[in-house]
């Protein structure tokens, strides 16, 4: 029971932020049909501007001020990069994304150096708001879900209930159409672009103080970002909290389970054969917790391509 | 574009290299073939300036047969392609020492090609100094004449940290084993067991988690909070290391960390307090080298910047060992014979600040002497710009800290 | 076509290939090699992305598939080799083969980014197993083995090897080219034109991916292979996520509407490495900077350019078209100047190193910074001037040669054939067809 509980309590924290990362990435693909390969990237600046504007600012208007400023990085991207390329097909606005990914980790090392920053979470935030069985429950977590959480809401709001958010979505499914309405398409997307961007950098901002901040943040979040849209449904945006969600919990639990396919077999009295093979069987499914998102992606593909809630296939 | 231009300045310092070296006789050319650049190159750099700090040592004491010797640099792009590419690369070019360290994956490529190269062209012969790849089987089944290991591996620290743990009474009777699944993790988790009957403790559980994959560690450390242990003891470096311990304190746990690479740059500086009372076994410690080691800090600083920690002095105490077992070694004929430098540097007792070094001749792993320290504000050095710094715990001698000659080692002389 | 050219074209670079090594270094021999596989990997990447239209993210899968099986079958940690060292590659192909079609079976049950994901989440999984299977992968040390003596030759030495890797990368790439003119390869293209249609027409096409998707992981087994019989070693490392990146940007460098674009594109980009990353540090980041250029303003990347090039030269008198094209070539240099200063000045003012003897030097200034054979001084003017100086001169002589290849096109009424048809070309080859969805 204790471990489940506390489990449970960080694979959600997990999970919400990996939606917080995410979140923006399913906009964009929706939106755009782009993979963008730089969002993981987004996400280590916001980090590294937070740490540079708190000195000056102090810790929340700094994570304000960086999301906001990777929000701007974003529209940049979009409207001078990617706008550009746009005519030439999907396979080249990705491979920019990718050229881009390299140029803001090597600015990063250019400008920070090489080593992880003494960006951490402040003083004031940094005690428990709750013991379970014993073990404190750290305030700042509980903080972040609650931002993801935050912006869950606001987004969703933001998409169904007003004006902008119904352009948004009809942009998102019938570009064309929504232009031939008169509406303006182009800004719509650097719009969008802009606001996925930011959300990214606030996670980054938020999460760059609890874990580390570093130049290899983008690489190490890498491709568990496209696993949750990927599970959840391109461009679905409830989808991607119920996919981080989903993943945060599996490698929280799969941590504990030391069960392998010799154990399953065993059940069935084949115990000593499938240990004489050994190989995949052997495996416990603890030393497999960092497979376990990209099996489901796959399954998830070939069953259900358009994901968990998405709606196109 | 690029290509073309850079291709003319290769070509020109090529010529210019070789008109310079063309016009004088024997002399020694060190390469070094490491990260640079990408994920990894943090460590990859250290490496290359301590190696060229110990071989400026070196040259400023007259080189070898006159001459200085000449560092090579290959970026080996983070890769074992990269690096068995540059290894070739550097051997084209007349390097006849490979210096390689960071990552043990790369290490047993770079050792598994020079051992190659020495079987198809006798007389040949290229030396590879490994000053940082750990893993045990590159001085075990790996092993072989033309390598050597500068630095400790899992069984040293492991070990010098359990005997100072014990010592100042920190280590406790239960022990969890938090380690990376691969070789250099799962070498780290076999020393902890073994070394249970001398330590007095028991290894309650131990863990194998993937390496620099994890992003968060609550998990982990909701095990070891179940499995209620005094000290957790982990090989993890990097971003392993630092997630691991920030987890830990967040959750409150009351656990002591026993670790080999708390030393690394950043770290401290990231932790922030978190890492107050931690102990870390590592070859250097400038507080404890006393005044010997505080004059070659200050040195080292004076030319790089930052006083040595890491991977540093390991290295540069490697290139004084290579300029110790140069002396014992004439040119014949036109250059060095690598052969009669391996000789010599099985016979090296070379003076670091922190003790007596040699090299063991059964497996060419380095016996050096090992300081095990704790993370503290009465540090007198403090580092990465804290209030904190690494106060000296024991420091073990070469004898003490060694570890018995791996049974897989089996190491063949030429005749 | 000029088939008749393109044969000789073909002959005098396979023939200059061949005399190469007795005018270059060993290490440049090696660069060579590297380069030749990297060129056989992706062409064989480019029958499914280029010609196939389907983009795969996890292709470095069956090139370390390839790699391992050969070093298996080359005897790992005994001396015994099932094939002689020359057919050594077969194995490569052949455990490629079999891979491929499995993972093609399921990859190419979707399309578009579908098919993307799947490629990806396969190469992903194996990457994140591989290490843990230690018998197959040998842990994260891989695996090893040695080349042994066949047919009276040792192997020993890297020129035998050269001219092993050519032998097959030559004997590769002209299977796969002369596949285009097969019904097969007819049928390939159309995949990537019209899938719809050739349903109709009666084809399957599921089994028509299938069998695409396992040709290129036959293709880059072998170049998997050669890998291995070269360094004689693999490990997990090679499932990397970043491997699959480069090949296919190498092969979108190249152009992946010619054939022989990707070869062009992976060589220059592998020399590119091994030549600029012993130079600088920075290399990742003039990397980075090329492929966006290349995505922005070179959209049909190395072989569009040498055709627009080619093109030019036939329509344009010479001395029309020599000012124009010399002012893109001193642009060019100017910009590469000036980026490469900048960068190199800043990387090494703005080290931490740096700033910390700065800090030291005190009162005495901060140390001048050693870069291309002068001393430099972060704190002087002359400095950032003269890196202005040569991006702001690149910036005007690249407005002064484009308004001079505009004249020269206008010149032109038939302007249109000159435009590199980009929209049209990779349109097509538009591989995420949302509207077909």
């Amino acid at each position: 029971m204790e471990y489940f509980t506390i489990s449970l309590f960080n694979g959600v924290v997990y999970g919400l932020l990996l939606f917080m990362v995410s979140a923006g990435l399913t906009l964009i693909f929706g939106m755009m049909g782009v993979l963008n390969f730089a969002h993981a990237s987004f996400y280590m600046v916001g980090a590294y501007l937070a740490y540079s504007l708190q000195k000056i600012f102090g810790f929340w208007p700094a994570i304000v001020l960086a999301a906001l400023l990777v929000g701007i990085l974003g529209m940049v991207v979009e409207a001078f990069f990617l706008r550009r390329v746009h005519r030439y097909g999907h396979a080249h606005e990705l491979l920019l994304t990718f050229g881009l990914a390299f140029i803001i980790a090597e600015l990063v090392k250019l400008f920070y150096g090489n080593y992880p920053l003494n960006y951490r979470v402040p003083d004031a935030l940094n005690f428990a708001a709750f013991q379970v069985f014993g073990t404190d429950y750290p305030v700042y977590r509980l903080l972040m879900g609650g931002i993801s959480i935050g912006m869950f809401i606001l987004i969703y709001l933001l998409l169904t209930r007003t004006r902008v958010g119904i352009v948004v979505r009809s942009a998102i499914y019938r570009p064309r159409m929504a232009e031939a309405l008169g509406h303006n398409v182009p800004l719509v997307f650097m719009g969008v672009f802009g606001v996925g961007a930011a959300l990214a950098g606030l996670a980054g901002a938020v999460a760059g103080a609890f874990y580390t901040t570093n130049p290899n943040m983008a690489l190490e979040l890498g491709v568990i970002v496209f696993v949750v849209v990927v599970v959840g449904g391109l461009g679905s945006l409830e989808g991607a909290m119920l996919a981080s969600l989903l993943i945060g919990l599996i490698s929280s639990f799969a941590v504990g389970i030391d069960l392998s396919l010799i154990d399953f077999f065993g059940l069935f009295g084949a115990r000593e054969w499938a240990e004489s093979v050994g190989g995949v069987l052997a495996l416990k499914i603890s030393s497999l917790s960092a497979t376990i998102p990209f099996a489901l992606m796959l399954l998830i593909l070939l069953v259900r391509p358009s994901g968990l809630m998405g709606e196109k296939s | 574009m690029y290509p073309s231009k850079k291709l003319f300045a290769c070509l020109l310092v090529l010529c210019g290299v070789f008109f310079a070296t063309a016009s004088f006789g024997a002399s020694l050319k060190v390469a070094i073939v490491e990260s640079l650049s990408g994920p990894q190159a943090s460590t990859g750099l250290l490496y290359r300036t301590a190696t060229q700090y110990g071989l400026d040592l070196v040259n400023e004491k007259g080189g070898w047969n006159g001459q200085p010797i000449e560092l090579l640099e290959y970026d080996n792009q983070g890769g074992v392609t990269g690096a068995s590419e540059k290894v070739k690369a550097a051997i084209a070019d007349g390097a006849q020492i490979i210096v390689q360290g960071a990552s043990s994956a790369v290490g047993g490529q770079v050792t598994e090609d020079v051992r190659k190269h020495n079987l198809r062209n006798p007389g040949k012969e290229v030396i590879y100094m490994n000053v940082g790849a750990e893993a045990m089987e590159l001085t075990g089944a790996k092993a072989h004449f033309h390598q050597f290991r500068f630095s400790p591996n899992a069984e040293i620290r492991v070990k010098a940290l359990i005997a100072a743990m014990k010592e100042a009474d920190v280590l406790g009777s239960r022990v969890y084993a938090m380690n990376q699944n691969y070789s250099w993790g799962m070498d780290v988790e076999k020393a902890v067991v073994e070394n249970a009957d001398d330590g007095g403790y028991k290894v309650v559980e131990k863990t194998l988690h993937d390496t620099n994959k994890i992003q968060d560690f609550s998990p982990y450390v909701a095990k070891i909070k179940a499995a209620d242990v005094d000290t957790v003891i982990t090989g993890n470096w990097s971003n392993d290391l630092l997630l691991l311990m920030k987890a830990a304190q967040s959750a409150g746990l009351d656990v002591r960390f026993g670790t080999a690479f708390l030393d690394q740059p950043g770290n401290i500086a990231n932790a922030g307090e978190t890492a107050l009372g931690h102990y870390v076994a590592h070859p250097f410690n400038m507080e404890a080298a006393g005044k010997a080691g505080e004059e070659f800090g200050k040195e080292y600083k004076a030319k790089t910047g930052h006083y040595p920690t890491y991977v540093e002095p390991q290295t540069v105490f490697a290139m004084n060992m290579l300029g110790e077992a140069l002396k014992n070694v004439k040119a014949e004929g036109d250059s060095l014979k690598v052969n009669d430098l391996v000789v010599a540097m099985e016979k090296v007792k070379y003076k670091s600040p922190m003790g007596e070094m040699s090299m063991r001749s059964e497996d060419h792993q380095v016996l050096l002497p090992v300081a095990v320290s704790v993370v503290s504000k009465d540090a007198k050095f403090k580092v990465d710009g804290t209030d904190m710094g690494f106060k000296p715990v024991k420091v073990l001698s070469a004898e003490e800290a060694a570890a018995p000659v791996q049974e897989a080692t089996n190491i063949k002389r030429p005749k | 076509m000029k088939v008749s050219r393109l044969v000789l074209y073909v002959a005098v670079a396979v023939a200059i290939l061949v005399v190469l090594p007795a005018f270059l270094s060993h290490s440049l021999v090696n660069a060579v090699n590297q380069m030749l596989i990297a060129a056989l990997f992706a062409c064989a990447f480019n029958i499914l992305c280029g010609q196939g239209g389907m983009l795969s993210f996890g292709h470095s899968a069956y090139f370390a598939i390839g790699s391992f099986a050969t070093l298996h079958a080359m005897g790992v940690m005994s001396s015994e080799s099932l094939l002689p060292t020359p057919l050594l590659p077969l194995a490569g192909a052949l455990v490629g083969l079999m891979v491929g079609l499995v993972a093609g079976w399921f990859s190419t049950q979707r399309t578009g980014v579908y098919f993307s994901m799947i490629t990806l989440a396969l190469a992903e999984l194996l990457h994140t197993i591989a290490p843990h299977l230690r018998g197959l992968f040998g842990g994260e040390a891989g695996i090893s083995s040695m080349r042994m003596p066949a047919l009276g030759i040792t192997f020993g030495s890297d020129i035998h090897v050269y001219y092993l890797t050519l032998a097959w990368v030559v004997a590769a790439v002209g299977a796969m080219y002369f596949l285009t003119f097969t019904p097969l390869g007819r049928l390939i293209f159309a995949l990537r034109e019209n899938t719809h249609r050739l349903r109709f027409l009666g084809y399957n096409v599921h089994n028509l991916g299938t069998i695409t998707f396992a040709l290129s992981a036959m293709f880059s087994g072998i170049a998997g292979g050669l890998q291995a019989i070269t360094i004689e070693t693999s490990n997990y490392s090679a499932f990397e996520m970043h491997l699959s990146a480069e090949v296919l940007l190498n092969a979108y460098i190249g152009g992946v509407q010619v054939f022989f674009g990707p070869l062009i594109g992976a060589g220059v980009m592998t020399f590119f490495g091994n030549a600029v990353s012993d130079m600088t540090r920075n290399w990742l980041l003039y990397k980075g900077i090329i492929f966006v250029l290349v995505m922005m303003f070179m959209p049909t990347g190395i072989a569009g350019l040498l055709k627009l090039l080619g093109e030019s030269f036939r329509k344009y008198s010479l001395p029309l078209l020599v000012p124009a094209l010399l002012l893109s070539v001193v642009s060019t240099i100017l910009l590469t100047m000036g980026t490469v200063f900048t960068v190199e000045m800043m990387q090494r003012g703005l080290s931490q190193d740096y700033q910390m003897l700065a800090r030291a030097a005190g009162s005495a200034g901060p140390p001048p910074i050693l870069l291309f054979g002068r001393e430099w001084f972060p704190g002087s003017l002359i400095t950032w001037l003269l890196s202005l100086g040569l991006l702001v001169g690149g910036g005007f002589f690249v407005w002064f040669s484009r308004s001079r290849w505009k004249m020269l096109k206008e010149t032109d009424e038939d302007e249109s054939v000159l435009l590199p048809k980009l929209g049209d070309g990779s349109g097509k080859a538009g591989l995420n067809k949302r509207e077909n969805v």
